[in-house]
Parts: structure tokens; C-alpha cells; sequence
């Protein structure tokens, strides 16, 4: 095995360092072209067959969040979220109250007392072909 | 050429080297996207263990960059706090329209209770106007008690009561002739909510509206004072109160010296003269948020803005206190219960109302004709009744509560 002359030592040590700094380069650029924002929070939401949702009953969706109702005339929902500030509002017995600032609503969304200025929003729902409901949090 | 590209290679990996090794010192940044911008903030990368300043200002709602300022994208705490407002109390009066101000939260109309902050700009707390005026007038600076200057140049539009003043100039001692009243302006302007507090735990206390609403700041560990509320014990009125007196002839504060033992010694100091509701309630019991953070207008002295009285929960010989049974209507009544809920309080409730109208709301009239009240504080119920149809020797036109302190005074 011959040896190493200074000479070729020193050439690999300098094309060894170019090609490190271009791996790295490389390697921050492509994870700078890889950034993935967070996807936008989704929209609509299977809650399951809507046998599960029998005629009477008040649904607490905590992670829409969200309140469905059915009664019978079929179903319908409201977003809980406080249209004062956007405040989650909490169910009580006789509607809905708003832990922040104090605005009431009455069990079907409409508006008690302020500050809160608008009812609870209607959230639209339907029945998919598979008889699942869908929870539309966009109206 | 060789050489050049093998020394901007040794550059490029050094300065590669530099960054990862600046970014891993770096926290794991920490966002949050607060629901009212919808803007990512950083904040929490380094104040995470900050606990919510309170329950009407939920940090999913609120972040921390609308309230306080500064950058919300930097991970660099210098950076991050260059722009700050108020440094770190935004509620500081300078900077307070830009930091709590806004339609929908305290700059808003006085018909929806939302102008906080232009009461408390021109309430007897900021301007001070009640003591610059007494001082002026006592040295012979202006004819009557009648108030000219305030801490701060502030204006009123809109003067809603008899003893309103649609104006005050800003104080400034050094163009005042009387070298006493230089020295006031030197010595004695540090009570008012613009002012940074006389040294001593005392004396502890912030600015602006965390001057009441940020109450018992020694009890906070460095760093950690993050705290609203309207539960304010007589303790933080006495941050200002009571805790001395002003000699004119040195002009001069001197501090009390008693010993502060107990509630009974702790809240007035020895030359007062009050009953036992006095001490045992604390100050927000009975005071209302229009005497507190003022009605809006601005006046001359404490003396216009201050109206609660003893008859206003006792009466007098020949007639028992207002009362009042809430309605729907009632809607500031229900937000300050709703604000510090020590009652539940319900649409056919009667309470004693005082002689401006505002019901007050942490009291009950009783089936037996007695009153309670239920200390905002200490959540303690406090019965007492009518001075009517008791052997009280009071003269109905006199009521002042020097008048009451004559039979009913607490000696210590």
C-alpha cells in the first residue's frame, strides 16, 4: 500500500470539506422546502350513525366544539363558542353560560344576556349516504 | 480560485456549525394562536408556567401580545420584549387605551358598562385633583377649592353632573411661585394610580388598573405577579390609605408607626374614628365602582364622588334604606355578581340600593326586615339592621358619619 503523499492528503481534505459543506447547504435547504405549515383545523366532522343520537337528547361535542340536539323535529346543532369573544360556553339546566364574561343563552342559542350581542351559531348537519351525520362548522 | 473556494467552504461550515449550535440552546419554541388576531405567538416558549391572568382573559382567547405588546414571533427574549407596553404592566395608565381599550372591552360606551378606562382616566385615583387643588388653595395659589390641575392633562366631552369640570391642566410644581407647594409636587404625588409607589412592602403596589385589580403583590413569587381581579381587600386600598398622614408644615408624609396587628389595628390608623361594619367589611363592600374608579366626570375632590353613607344600608329614624328588586334589566348588577360570585344573584331578588341607583347587589333585604351582606372579600354574611323603630337619638338631618362614630365608634 503506497503512502499518502502531503499533497493528496491535503486535496482531500479540501475537496472532503467542500463536499461536507455542500451536504449541508443542500441539507438545509431541502428542509427549509419541506416545511409543512399545520394543516388548517378541519371543517366538517362524522359524528357517527345518528341512531346513536336518540330523539331528546343534548350532545356535547367538547372537541368542535359544538352542542347537538335532537328533537322531534329532527336534528340540530350550535357552536359553542361565545359570540362575544369566542369564549367556550358552558350547559347549564336552563341554557348556555359564558364562563368569561358572563353572557347567557337560552337552550336553543338565543340570547339571554350580553355582552354577547348575537345568538349561539347554528352549525349545519346532514346525514351522509352511510346514515352518518355530518357536522358542518362552517355555515 | 482553489484557495478561495476552500476558504468560503471553511466559512459556510463554520457559520453552519454557529447556527446549529445556537439553535439547539434555543427552547423548544411554543406557539399559540389566540382566537381574537388568529397570530401565532411565542410567548409561551419561555413563559409557559405564567398562570392566566384571569378567567375574563383566557390566554386561548386573548394571547399575551394583544394586552402587552412586544414581538410576538421572536424566540429572543431582548427582542421579544423591545416592544412591550407599559414594560411589565400594561395596564399602566400611559399605555392603557392601546393595551385593555377597545369597543368590546374597556373603552367602549358607558351604556354598556365598558368605559373603565375613560372613568378611570379622569376618576380622583389618577388625577389627583382633590389634593392639588386643597394644597393650591390652603397656600394661597387659587380662590376655592375648586380643582384647576390634575396629574395629567385630561379633558371630559361629556359632563353628566353638577360638580363635573370639563377640564384640568396638567400640575406642574415647578411653576408654582410657593416654594411649599414646589415641595408637595416634589414629595406628595405618589398616591395617585400614575405613580410609582413610596419604597416599603406597605406601599406595594403596580399602576394603573393593576394599582387595585393586581392586589397582594408581596405574595406573588418573583416573576410570577399575573393576576387580575375584582376581589380587593382593604388591604390594597391601604397601599394608599391610611397609611399616614401629610404634615404641611414640613410637607412631608409621615408614616404611621403603630403596630399592625390585627384587622382591628391594621386598617385604620389611630386617629380615625369608625364602627365595626367599618373594619370588618372591607372597603369594596360597601364603596361602589363609580366612587372607586369614578363616574366618568371629573371633580374636585373625594368629597363629590363619594356619596355611600351609613343611612345608605341603615336608613334613618323615619325611613328605612332604598330597596330594589332586580329585573332582567338589571344587567350591570348581574355582570359585577358575575364578576365576583359570591351571590348567586336571580331576577327577583330584593337588595338596598343606593342613592344614585345602583343596586348593591351583595346585599339582601330578609323576611324578618333585616339586611345581609355578603363581604365581596371574605365571603363572610353580615346581618344588621334598620336604625327605624330602634332607641337611636339621631337627628335625620344628620347624618354624616361623624354623627354615627359619636355612640358608635370601636375604641382599640
Amino acid at each position: 500500500m503506497s503512502e499518502l503523499s502531503r499533497r493528496d492528503f491535503l486535496k482531500m481534505a479540501r475537496d472532503g470539506l467542500l463536499y461536507l459543506s455542500c451536504a449541508l447547504t443542500l441539507k438545509g435547504l431541502l428542509r427549509f422546502l419541506d416545511f409543512q405549515p399545520d394543516p388548517a383545523p378541519p371543517t366538517s366532522f362524522d359524528l357517527g350513525p345518528a341512531s346513536s343520537f336518540p330523539v331528546g337528547s343534548r350532545t356535547v361535542l367538547s372537541n368542535i366544539p359544538a352542542i347537538l340536539i335532537h328533537t322531534e323535529s329532527g336534528f340540530s346543532a350550535l357552536s359553542l363558542v361565545c359570540t362575544h369573544l369566542g369564549c367556550t360556553v358552558e350547559t347549564k339546566d336552563d341554557g348556555f353560560a359564558c364562563p368569561c364574561h358572563g353572557s347567557l343563552y337560552a337552550r336553543d342559542g338565543s340570547l339571554r344576556q350580553g355582552p354577547a350581542a348575537q345568538p349561539l351559531t347554528a352549525l349545519r348537519i346532514e346525514k351522509n349516504v352511510a346514515d352518518n351525520l355530518i357536522l358542518h362548522t362552517i355555515v | 480560485m482553489r484557495k478561495l473556494i476552500v476558504l468560503a467552504s471553511g466559512f459556510l461550515l463554520l457559520a453552519l456549525a454557529l447556527a446549529g449550535w445556537m439553535n439547539s440552546r434555543q427552547p423548544q419554541a411554543l406557539a399559540v394562536i389566540p382566537s381574537m388576531t388568529g397570530q401565532p405567538e411565542y410567548c409561551l416558549t419561555c413563559h409557559a408556567d405564567l398562570p392566566e391572568i384571569s378567567s375574563s382573559h383566557p390566554l386561548k382567547i386573548f394571547g399575551c401580545v394583544l394586552c402587552h405588546g412586544g414581538e410576538r414571533l421572536a424566540l429572543d427574549a431582548d427582542l421579544a420584549h423591545s416592544s412591550m407596553r407599559g414594560g411589565k404592566n400594561p395596564s399602566d395608565l400611559a399605555v392603557v387605551e392601546q393595551s385593555c381599550g377597545g369597543g368590546k372591552c374597556h373603552s367602549g360606551t358607558a351604556t354598556d358598562n365598558l368605559d373603565h378606562i375613560q372613568r378611570v382616566m379622569t376618576s380622583i385615583q389618577s388625577t389627583y385633583a382633590g389634593a392639588i387643588a386643597n394644597i393650591r388653595f390652603t397656600f394661597g395659589a387659587q380662590p376655592d377649592l375648586t380643582a384647576r390641575f390634575s396629574i395629567q392633562v385630561v379633558t371630559d366631552n361629556q359632563v353628566t353632573t353638577k360638580t363635573g369640570l370639563p377640564s384640568l391642566k396638567a400640575f406642574n410644581p415647578a411653576q408654582e411661585a410657593n416654594p411649599l407647594i414646589q415641595k408637595f409636587g416634589q414629595e406628595c404625588l405618589t398616591c395617585h394610580i400614575n405613580a410609582t409607589p413610596r419604597d416599603g412592602m406597605q406601599f406595594a403596589r403596580l399602576t394603573g388598573c393593576a394599582a387595585c385589580h393586581t392586589p397582594a403583590l408581596n405574595s406573588f413569587a418573583k416573576g410570577q405577579v399575573h393576576h387580575l381581579t375584582t376581589v380587593i381587600s382593604y388591604s390594597q386600598c391601604n397601599t394608599c390609605h391610611n397609611r399616614g398622614n401629610y404634615d404641611l408644615r414640613s410637607m412631608s408624609f409621615v408614616e404611621r408607626s403603630d403596630q399592625l396587628t390585627d384587622r382591628l389595628h391594621d386598617y385604620y390608623q389611630p386617629i380615625a374614628q369608625f364602627t365595626r361594619c367599618e373594619y370588618t367589611l372591607d372597603c369594596v363592600d360597601c364603596h361602589t365602582r363609580s366612587e372607586a374608579m369614578g363616574d366618568g366626570d371629573l371633580h374636585s375632590s373625594k368629597k363629590d364622588i363619594q356619596y355611600i353613607q351609613c343611612k345608605t344600608c341603615h336608613g334613618t329614624l323615619t325611613e328605612l334604606p332604598q330597596t330594589h328588586t332586580i329585573t332582567e334589566a338589571d344587567r350591570l348588577a348581574f355582570k359585577l355578581a358575575f364578576l365576583n360570585p359570591v351571590v348567586q344573584l336571580k331576577v327577583g331578588d330584593t337588595v338596598l340600593l343606593t342613592e344614585k341607583g345602583e343596586p348593591l347587589w351583595n346585599t339582601r333585604v330578609l323576611a324578618d326586615g333585616t339586611y345581609e351582606m355578603i363581604g365581596k372579600v371574605t365571603n363572610q354574611k353580615f346581618n344588621f339592621r334598620p336604625v327605624k323603630g330602634t332607641t337611636c337619638k339621631q337627628k335625620v338631618d344628620q347624618q354624616g358619619s361623624q354623627y354615627c362614630h359619636q355612640c358608635h365608634s370601636v375604641q382599640r
